[in-house]
């Protein structure tokens, strides 16, 4: 999908070694991207890990202290005015001019790359209605809600149907609708042809949309890969929930004795039984309650999610 | 130009405040042309004062005197001698002056001796002071002849004293060019153009500086491939079309107060000293929106500036009444160096080359002030520029 018809992949980000130093503090430690053509790629990492300083720094809007950054092949610079034609950027707050209609926003941001007027005019009418926000074309954006100004902040920063986008936690304080929009419209930008980097602290969202993820912590990439790969790193498998609404430390302790078991709690009324990677765990569990005559409820059998990864690998959760 | 164009659409969304400083401007330059007085102005005009006299005494010569004398510089109203009456028409300003001879007047006052006569009057009213002056200058003169002449009739003293106040000295008042005095007006309005226009221009800039100057607008900006001398370019002629058009706004009042002597060599002066302080005055907005931070203290950078370096250089005081020390201090602001040009455009009759060469020389202070806040905000920009928004 994210090669060309050779088959040989086509970077479209190559980050080697980035240090970012403010003070004493390491805000990026020796990073390293690579992002090919076609792809969404996943940045996923707490707050606070780098994710929007490392934009910055590829970006040029940053000054960084150690480092090379290419885009499109070629060294990425303030005036490297050539490659900024082709990047398109939605950053984590909403930037807009107020003093504008959304029309007006969205014509301003894509006549920075694009001066024909009636080309422009098409891209315009194309972004709006790609965010749907049609309807709101006239008003001004203080009349827009939280997440119709999040939509309008995405179409300004594609309208000129950029090459690369980049996409600094665009979802963040965003209605569940919302969110549900722009994770589908930056599908739809991917399949029409742009490569995608996406930055988030949501998992859920990166899983969902990404087809490569790199994980971060305090500015380093701790781990990179597909969604299958990154869960494959780790030990741990799948997590079972059973509803129980009598329990005693035995079966605790029996729980703890059968294969593959790493941990077992209970908790409001749930029972959590980690397990290691192995098969039919939930099964030697649910056998063992049916055969002890233990009543139970609900069960749910969860498989390992990035935050797992992430926990594993640093020891901590991904929304500390 | 799509950053010029943006530029304006941001003017055009705070232009309610920018108006509200038009309107003040014009209701003030309205006031001054309707209100002010001239302190030159040496018109004369005679007036007479409505006086009742009313005489308890015997009809003696010296009172029918006095009468006639007072007859011939007040209006003599007839009002019958009824308390109820005389406050009446004193209250209603029929009469502003009551004059009552006392009984036995004549007779005591041709012996010398000290009696006074009564008078009701408007209290503090100018005119009272104008009538006590009259009726003091007959007796003074009767008194003086008593005194000096003995076995004086009262018809010999009457005669004497018309005679004696019969005499006019002719008064030529010094009337200076009356154009002087229009200049002097002309001068407040040019003068109060500094506030509005510096307000106007504080306001306008600043509200448009600080939405381009917000951190994620200027990252948009620095991803895009519009080069940063374009953009800066752009946003140069912005400032100087705004302040163009709202120097023009202000002095078209001027044409329509003063019409031809706007191109009158004076008229022109005060143009274009007005336009060279647009300068300074656009600089320093300039420089003022680069540091103000929030749209609160644009309106509170706007209001110091303008008013504070206006009052201190003499833009609502006259100069005259500010201290030697104040003066100084304002002359490390351009409107000083305004308000001064056109102090000297206004009060010379004939332009010498000495007025000139203080002209110009406020002209050049202006420049380099202009300059001087340009140099600085430009090291501010790219201080911040360099600090934040850069690659290696």
């Amino acid at each position: 999908m994210y090669n060309n018809i050779l088959g040989v992949f086509i970077l479209v980000i190559k980050v080697d070694n980035l240090t970012k130093r403010y003070g004493n503090l390491i805000a990026l430690d020796h990073f390293n991207l690579e992002v090919n053509q076609g792809e969404i790629f996943g940045l996923l990492g707490p707050n606070g890990s780098g994710k929007t300083t490392a934009i910055n720094c590829i970006l040029s809007l940053l000054k960084y202290d150690k480092g090379t950054v290419e885009i499109f092949n070629k060294p990425m610079a303030p005036d490297a005015y050539d490659i900024k034609k082709d990047i398109g950027l939605v950053m984590q707050n909403v930037a807009i001019f107020d003093e504008l209609t959304v029309y007006e926003n969205v014509d301003y941001f894509c006549g920075l790359y694009i001066k024909d007027r009636n080309h422009r005019r098409e891209l315009v009418e194309q972004a709006i209605d790609f965010v749907s926000i049609g309807y709101y074309k006239d008003f001004y954006p203080k009349k827009l809600s939280g997440g119709l100004l999040r939509r309008l902040n995405i179409a300004c920063g594609i309208a000129h149907q950029p090459k690369l986008i980049i996409l600094d936690e665009p979802t963040v304080a965003v209605d569940p609708q919302s969110r549900s929009n722009i994770l589908e419209g930056i599908q739809r930008l991917n399949k029409a042809g742009a490569t995608i980097l996406y930055t988030s602290h949501y998992m859920e969202e990166v899983e969902q949309i990404c087809t490569r993820i790199a994980i971060m912590d305090k500015g380093r990439i701790i781990a990179t890969g597909t969604k299958e790969q990154l869960k494959a790193m780790i030990s741990s498998g799948e997590k079972i929930r059973v509803e129980l609404f009598d329990m005693d430390d035995n079966i605790l302790q029996d729980l703890k004795k059968l294969p593959h078991i790493v941990s077992v709690e209970y908790e409001d009324n749930f029972l959590i039984v980690k397990s290691s990677r192995g098969k039919n765990n939930l099964l030697a569990v649910l056998d063992y309650l049916k055969s002890n005559n233990i009543a139970f409820g609900k069960i749910y059998s969860e498989p390992p999610t990035l935050n797992d990864v992430f926990l594993e690998i640093t020891g901590k959760e991904l929304r500390d | 130009m799509l950053v010029y164009k943006a530029f304006f659409k941001i003017i055009q969304k705070n232009i309610l405040q920018i108006l509200i400083y038009i309107v003040i401007f014009l209701f003030f330059v309205v006031l001054i042309a309707n209100t002010y007085t001239d302190p030159t102005n040496m018109d004369f005009k005679e007036s007479k004062v409505n006086t009742v006299f009313i005489n308890h005494d015997e009809d003696s010569k010296l009172l029918e005197g006095l009468k006639e004398y007072i007859s011939q510089n007040a209006n003599l109203i007839d009002i019958p001698d009824d308390i109820q009456k005389l406050q009446d028409a004193l209250y209603f300003r029929e009469v502003e002056y009551i004059v009552k001879v006392p009984k036995g007047f004549t007779e005591a006052f041709m012996k010398g001796e000290e009696i006074r006569i009564e008078k009701t009057i408007v209290p503090d009213s100018a005119s009272s002071v104008y009538m006590d002056n009259l009726i003091n200058k007959y007796l003074n003169t009767a008194r003086l002849y008593i005194s000096s002449i003995e076995n004086l009739s009262q018809q010999q003293l009457v005669n004497y004293i018309g005679e004696d106040l019969s005499h006019e000295t002719e008064v030529l008042l010094f009337n200076p060019d009356p154009e002087k005095g229009k200049n002097i007006r002309r001068m407040y309005y040019f003068n109060f153009l500094a506030y509005s226009l510096f307000a106007i221009l504080i306001l306008g800039v600043s509200a448009v500086m600080i939405v381009f100057n917000q951190p994620d607008l200027r990252k948009r900006h620095s991803c895009s491939p519009l080069k940063l001398k374009n953009m800066n370019f752009q946003m140069i002629l912005g400032n100087i079309s705004f302040a163009i058009l709202v120097w023009l706004i202000m002095i078209i009042p001027s044409f329509i107060m003063y019409g031809d002597y706007m191109f009158t060599k004076k008229g022109l002066l005060f143009l274009l000293n007005s336009i060279i302080f647009t300068l300074p005055a656009l600089s320093i907005s300039f420089l003022i929106a680069n540091i103000v931070k929030s749209k609160n203290a644009i309106s509170a950078a706007s209001n110091v500036v303008s008013l504070g370096t206006c009052f201190i250089s003499g833009v609502f005081v006259p100069r005259d009444f500010l201290g030697e020390t104040l003066l100084k201090f304002a002359s490390f602001t351009p409107t000083y160096w305004y308000v001064k040009s056109n102090h000297i455009i206004a009060n010379i009759d004939r332009l010498k080359e000495e007025d000139i060469r203080s002209i110009l020389t406020g002209i050049l202070i202006m420049l380099i002030f202009a300059l001087t806040a340009l140099a600085i905000t430009m090291v501010i920009k790219k201080k911040k520029y360099t600090g934040q928004v850069s690659g290696s």
